[in-house]
């Protein structure tokens, strides 16, 4: 992960050649362990495969599911069913065949529950995973009447190569997964586990995002379901109960599994505690009250088995990343605002009895910053949600380029070139700041325009992990991130915020240059009116949701009506 | 990158300690003079669990161990738990037969242990006296023969007792369905059709195994105008389905049940069982205290503490046919040996059981078509004898 | 088909209980918990115990198990509100995903898989109509149910507690800041919908098959009816659990539905997703 912005070589052929080692090291346990073990070892590999899909949904992004062993009886009954029907290419294309069927499922059971936050995938799932459980019981798998066992591969048939298989299937799954978080779906994953708003603001649907993690996640359980029928032979209803799938859940939740290597260790668990009981003589109903407790401390306490060992693994934390702002940017011509870009006309909106916005009128002209300004509670923020399309129940009128953006997503609008930052920290600490600024970006980035865009707004360097860097330069990471996109129109709020005081005139001399650097024409939302006079070529002065002044700096500035508004705000002047 | 780098450190340590640990399993392997290890796999948690069977076979052994093994050898009884998960009854049997060496398989219950493992006990050449068999493959695989009847012979006694002696008409079948049953209850009702050319009013297949309401059907079997139903449950199941009966003030309904739910508990539970609940006993019934056929398993349960039902006769009884075969073999005890023994044996008769047992060389095992008849009348809460002698099914 | 509604509305009551305490919990104190039906069967069960293992006179055993299953879930919503006070829904309600494992697993090993001896509190038909009977446990739910909703309706719109209640759930800050005492109340919430669903269950138990993962799972088709009301609205919430009880046991009686039955609750919880989803809100926290 830390080292995403180095040299292709190491970036796909360190994975690669710890990938042939694991499959090295599977190999010397097929063949070095006692042959009991070498079968909990199988079991401890389909429930790895598992465990990484959920690693995917519920980890990466943040979503509750509890049927993944639903996904698996998907697989296993496909495996099954094309073993009974004989059909060509035997196991390993059976068993990849499994893997796309539960994605498929995933897909559709998704669909709807997608749309919509918070607990709904949690509740879908669940009925999903009661209703699998009785109807499994009651219709059979293919050939179990019959008895008809699936086949494993020639090379594979006994119970130590089989392990060996599994080891091989489970590296590539790991490397799939990977691989894919390293794509735009992986950074999609992440972010919107973080903010759905964020997301959507950078152009990424929502809605594809936790798609593509849920699908992701079912065709690894199918595949996970498939291994397992190999492993048994056939397929029986009690492997895929809800009370297991509720189980690997919490598992997955107690060991982090959104680190690939935590899924393995969360595989090993989940036979080792069952084993662990047997020798202790515990009966093995313990095994799940010890998960459920775990999983409650781990939930309660924000952390999980997979962070804490990290924590121990590196002990040489760093202290945060900042902003470097110091140094003037290098001087540039400032070119002349030119024709607007963004109209807004007839702007209103209320929230219940209240009028938040009423009657506004704005434009953003070309090659220009324009300013909004007002006190608290003016309904900047609210404007701004509005124009990028977060509250559609707005009415008036918003157009980019001449074109209307009303009724478009918030998506669509970011991918129109409509672009805006957050107030609030939107920004996803899993990624690094390159993976982040190349997600937002959503067009193909050298790394020296990265880095020279980052040094330009002093943010640290693009293999730095999110996590280390601090609230501060994530804005400005941000923002970075959304200049690269090259919009038309970018809307910041509030960009200085979380900034020292020091540092915003010298933020403003760099956003005075933003058209002209990367022709992107600015709306900024500002509080310090010290940003606002450096940077800004108009002001919009909002009061009350209505617009009270607009026009040039120095004459809006001097409008009386404008000093009258912000009296007892002292500090603003 | 790093982190799958910990990922080999973490299968790195595990190999250490799976290494360990096999290392530490092999002793008990090997014939000779060591103990003779004895293996079964059973349900001992989970939503279904029957751990009597395999602690009776525990008792049976622990009785012999006591008074000097068989041929001077201990007997080592591992009971695994399967879980009622597949992978894992997979896992306990390779535990057991193949790390553990095991000669033979004795008293296990499980519900999907002999559907799972058969084909691998023909593969490693053992035999299984299953102390109670539930699934089909218990009945119709060449290595394992339970100690009991079965739910399918049982079905068809049931039946037959139901037609036959209580000389009801209007025979409904609920049937709840797990898995591949369905064509094994088939089979058992149309042995009953077979020998008394009656048929089944009405048949329900689609009723929920472990559903939380069964009013639905009990109406629509009421409905159809049943007068008697015979259902296959598990004990909660049919405790619903009579409470459901109950509570449609359906009384006169007379409920043709198998041995899966002779129990104490199940006597308690039920205050109002209809017209009478009738059960063929796969056992001679333990809850006729003073037989003199139940004795001896009696007191070795009762200082054993445990609990009397059919599983633990089932156990009790796979165990004393495996005694009574492996203390005739001459030479070294081991599954070679055994397997032959058992191959070989004569039929062993029990007062338990009203047909004698014997594993011979068949591809199947379901010769074992006697049982008791017992009632469960309202009010009681109490299981009686319904009749004087063994109910059997009439050979063709 | 309408016998097979009438028959299944003693479980359509059970639902609506159940999904009229989801309600509150969501609106309340925003979790959705899984665990709900398992706290109910937890503490039922050791009500069974009680009475057969100690003696107690049924009744007593009923109200001692009922206490506790409230208990458990004070004991879990405290849990909830000291560590997770401004956790999201999503953390919240996941906690109570482990919380319904242990609970099933620990009944397991407390009290066995047999089927317990339970005491029918109600036996027997109340009445019957057009021949179908409608049993005395099907009145009884279903009044409750409706009774319930009334009573939790008039407790927050007319009540002074109702109205720190809501305060408390819809502005947090705020409400704190008036001094309302944030923790006891939300306690007090965990505490009465535990008690509510141990009552139900200790009702219905008796009469239908009961054992520890049957009546866990009963969240399943209550979060479906709870669905209905948008977790928001008690009213639809007991009209969901109602119908639904009585689809599922019309469809039972159609031999080649049986499949459908068990996916009726999922698949009202699908339709009704769609359906109160097909516009594109964003919510203001993420």
């Amino acid at each position: 992960m830390s080292r995403a912005e180095t040299g292709p070589l190491i970036r796909f052929g360190g994975p690669l050649v710890v990938a042939v080692a694991a499959i090295a090291v599977g190999y010397s346990l097929s063949v070095g362990l006692d042959g009991y073990f070498v079968y909990l070892g199988m079991s401890a590999i389909v429930a790895g495969i598992a465990l990484l899909g959920l690693g995917v949904v519920t980890g990466s992004a943040g979503m509750i599911s509890l049927c993944q062993l639903t996904f698996a009886a998907v697989g296993a009954w496909v495996v099954s069913g094309l073993n009974k029907a004989g059909a060509p290419g035997g196991f390993v294309v059976w068993l990849i065949c499994g893997g796309i069927a539960a994605g498929l499922v995933g897909i559709l059971v998704g669909l709807p529950a997608l749309r919509l936050r918070g607990i709904n995938l949690a509740v879908v799932t669940l009925g999903l995973a009661a209703a699998a459980d009785l109807t499994l019981v009651q219709i059979q798998f293919p050939g179990t009447v019959d008895g008809i066992s699936v086949e494993r591969p020639d090379a594979f048939s006994d119970d130590r190569n089989y392990f060996w298989l599994g080891t091989i299937v489970l590296t590539v799954c790991c490397l799939l997964v990977h691989f894919l978080r390293r794509t735009r779906w992986g950074s999609g994953w992440q972010a919107v586990a973080f903010s759905e708003r964020g997301t959507a603001a950078a152009g990424a649907s929502v809605r594809t995002s936790k798609l593509t993690a849920f699908a992701v996640s079912a065709a690894l359980g199918g595949v996970a379901g498939g291994l397992l029928t190999g492993q048994v032979g056939l397929a029986f209803p009690a492997s895929f109960s809800s009370m297991q799938s509720l189980a690997l859940y919490v598992l997955a939740v107690m060991s982090g599994v959104h680190m690939i290597d935590m899924a393995v260790f969360g595989a090993v668990l989940w036979v080792a505690v069952p084993e662990l009981l047997k020798r202790w003589g515990v009966p093995q109903d313990w095994g799940f009250v010890i998960f459920g407790l775990l999983g409650t401390h781990a939930l309660t306490t924000g952390g999980n088995l997979g962070t804490a060992v990290r924590e121990i693994w590196r002990r040489r934390s760093k202290g945060a990343a900042g902003v470097e702002l110091a140094a003037p940017p290098a001087d540039l011509e400032v070119l002349p605002p030119g024709a607007p870009v963004l109209t807004v006309s007839g702007l209103s909106v209320s929230f219940g009895e209240v009028k938040a916005l009423s009657n506004v009128d704005i434009a953003v002209p070309s090659n220009g910053v324009l300013g909004v300004i007002g006190p608290n509670g003016a309904g900047k923020s609210t404007l701004v949600d509005i124009i990028s399309g977060f509250l559609p129940q707005a009415t008036g009128v918003v157009e980019l380029d001449g074109q209307s953006l009303n009724g478009k997503s918030p998506t669509k609008r970011a991918r129109a070139g409509l672009r805006r930052t957050f107030q609030q920290d939107r920004v996803p600490a899993g990624l690094t700041v390159g993976s982040y600024v190349r997600f937002v970006a959503r067009r193909r980035l050298g790394a020296d325009e990265i880095a020279e865009a980052l040094e330009f707004f002093g943010c640290p360097p693009a293999r730095t992990p999110l996590r280390r860097v601090d609230v501060g330069a994530r804005r400005l990471v941000e923002v970075v991130g959304h200049l690269l996109a090259k919009p038309k129109v970018l809307l910041l709020d509030e960009p200085a915020a979380g900034l020292p005081h020091e540092e915003h005139v010298a933020l403003g001399l760099r956003l005075r240059q933003v058209p002209a650097r990367f022709g992107v024409s600015v709306l900024l939302i500002e509080h310090d009116l010290d940003l606002v006079r450096s940077v800004c070529d108009t002001i919009t002065v909002l009061d009350f949701g209505q617009v009270l002044a607009s026009g040039p700096q120095a004459e809006v500035l001097a409008n009386p009506e404008v000093l009258k508004a912000y009296m007892g705000e002292t500090e603003l002047l | 990158m790093r982190k799958i780098m910990r990922c080999v450190a973490v299968a790195a340590a595990v190999t250490l300690v799976a290494a360990g640990c096999a290392n530490g399993s092999d002793s008990s392997s090997g014939g000779g003079s060591g103990p003779i290890v004895v293996g079964s796999v059973n349900a001992l948690s989970g939503a279904a669990t029957f751990p009597e069977a395999s602690a009776a076979a525990k008792a049976v052994f622990d009785a012999a161990n006591a008074s000097g093994g068989v041929n001077g050898r201990q007997i080592q009884y591992k009971a695994l738990d399967d879980k009622g998960d597949p992978a894992a009854a997979a896992a306990a049997a390779r535990e057991v037969v193949g790390a553990d060496n095991a000669v033979a398989l004795v008293g296990s219950s499980s519900l999907i242990e002999c559907e799972i493992n058969s084909k691998y006990y023909e593969q490693q050449k053992i035999l299984s006296i299953q102390g109670v068999g539930v699934d089909p493959s218990c009945f119709n695989s060449p290595n394992i023969s339970p100690a009991n009847v079965g739910p399918f012979h049982d079905m068809t006694l049931t039946l037959l007792y139901g037609s036959e002696v209580l000389k009801l008409d209007k025979i409904c079948a609920l049937l709840e369905i797990a898995g591949n049953t369905l064509p094994s209850y088939q089979a058992a009702i149309d042995e009953w059709s077979k020998i008394t050319g009656k048929k089944l009013a009405y048949m329900d297949a689609t009723v929920p195994y472990g559903g939380s309401d069964y009013t639905s059907y009990i109406v629509k079997a009421r409905s159809a105008g049943c007068k008697a139903i015979t259902v296959n449950p598990v004990e909660p199941d049919s405790i619903g389905q009579l409470k459901a009966a109950t509570a449609q003030g359906w009384n006169d309904v007379t409920w043709l049940l198998l041995t899966s739910v002779y129990s104490e508990n199940y006597a308690k539970a039920i205050s109002n069982a209809g017209a009478g609940v009738y059960v063929p006993a796969e056992f001679y019934p333990f809850t006729d205290a003073a037989s003199a056929q139940t004795k001896e398993w009696r007191d070795l349960m009762t200082k054993n503490n445990i609990p009397l039902t059919s599983f633990s006769q089932g156990g009790y009884l796979a165990a004393k046919y495996f005694l009574q075969v492996i203390k005739g073999i001459k030479g070294d005890i081991n599954r070679e040996s055994v397997t032959k023994a058992l191959h070989d044996m004569q039929p062993i008769s029990d007062p338990m059981v009203g047909t004698s047992y014997t594993f011979g060389t068949g591809q199947t095992h379901h010769d074992n078509t006697a049982g008791w008849p017992i009632k469960l009348m309202s009010g009681t809460n109490k299981w009686e004898l319904a009749a004087t002698d063994w109910l059997r099914i009439p050979k063709n | 088909m309408l016998q097979g509604a009438l028959a299944g509305l003693a479980a359509g009551g059970l639902y609506a209980v159940l999904a009229v305490c989801l309600t509150l919990m969501s609106r309340l104190v925003r979790v959705v918990n899984f665990s709900q039906s398992a706290t109910g069967m937890f503490g039922c069960y050791v009500a069974v115990w009680l009475s057969i293992h100690i003696g107690l006179p049924t009744w007593a055993a009923a109200v001692v198990g009922i206490v506790l299953g409230s208990a458990l879930s004070a004991l879990l919503g405290w849990i909830i509100s000291t560590w997770l006070a401004e956790a999201d829904i999503g953390t919240r309600s996941a906690v109570t995903v482990a919380v319904l494992l242990l609970l099933i697993s620990l009944s397991f090993i407390l009290f066995g898989n047999k089927p317990q001896p339970f005491h029918p509190l109600l036996p027997g038909p109340a009445f019957s109509v057009n021949g179908v009977v409608v049993s005395q446990v099907t009145v009884v739910t279903v009044v409750l149910s409706v009774l319930i909703a009334l009573g939790c309706r008039a407790l927050l719109t007319k009540t002074s507690f109702g109205l720190e209640l809501r305060a408390l759930s819809e502005r947090p800050t705020t409400a704190e800041l008036m001094g309302i005492p944030a923790k006891p109340l939300a306690v007090a919430v965990w505490a009465a919908t535990g008690l509510l669903s141990t009552l139900v269950i200790t009702i219905v138990a008796p009469s239908q098959s009961n054992d520890a993962t049957s009546l866990s799972m009963l969240v399943v088709p209550a979060s479906a009816a709870a669905l209905l009301g948008g977790f928001r609205r008690l009213d639809l919430a007991v009209v969901g659990g109602l119908v639904l009880g009585m689809a599922q046991g019309a469809v039972a009686q159609v031999d080649s539905l049986s499949v459908v039955r068990y996916f009726l609750p999922f698949l009202v919880i699908v339709g009704l997703l769609l359906w109160s989803q097909r516009k594109e809100v964003w919510d203001v926290a993420r």
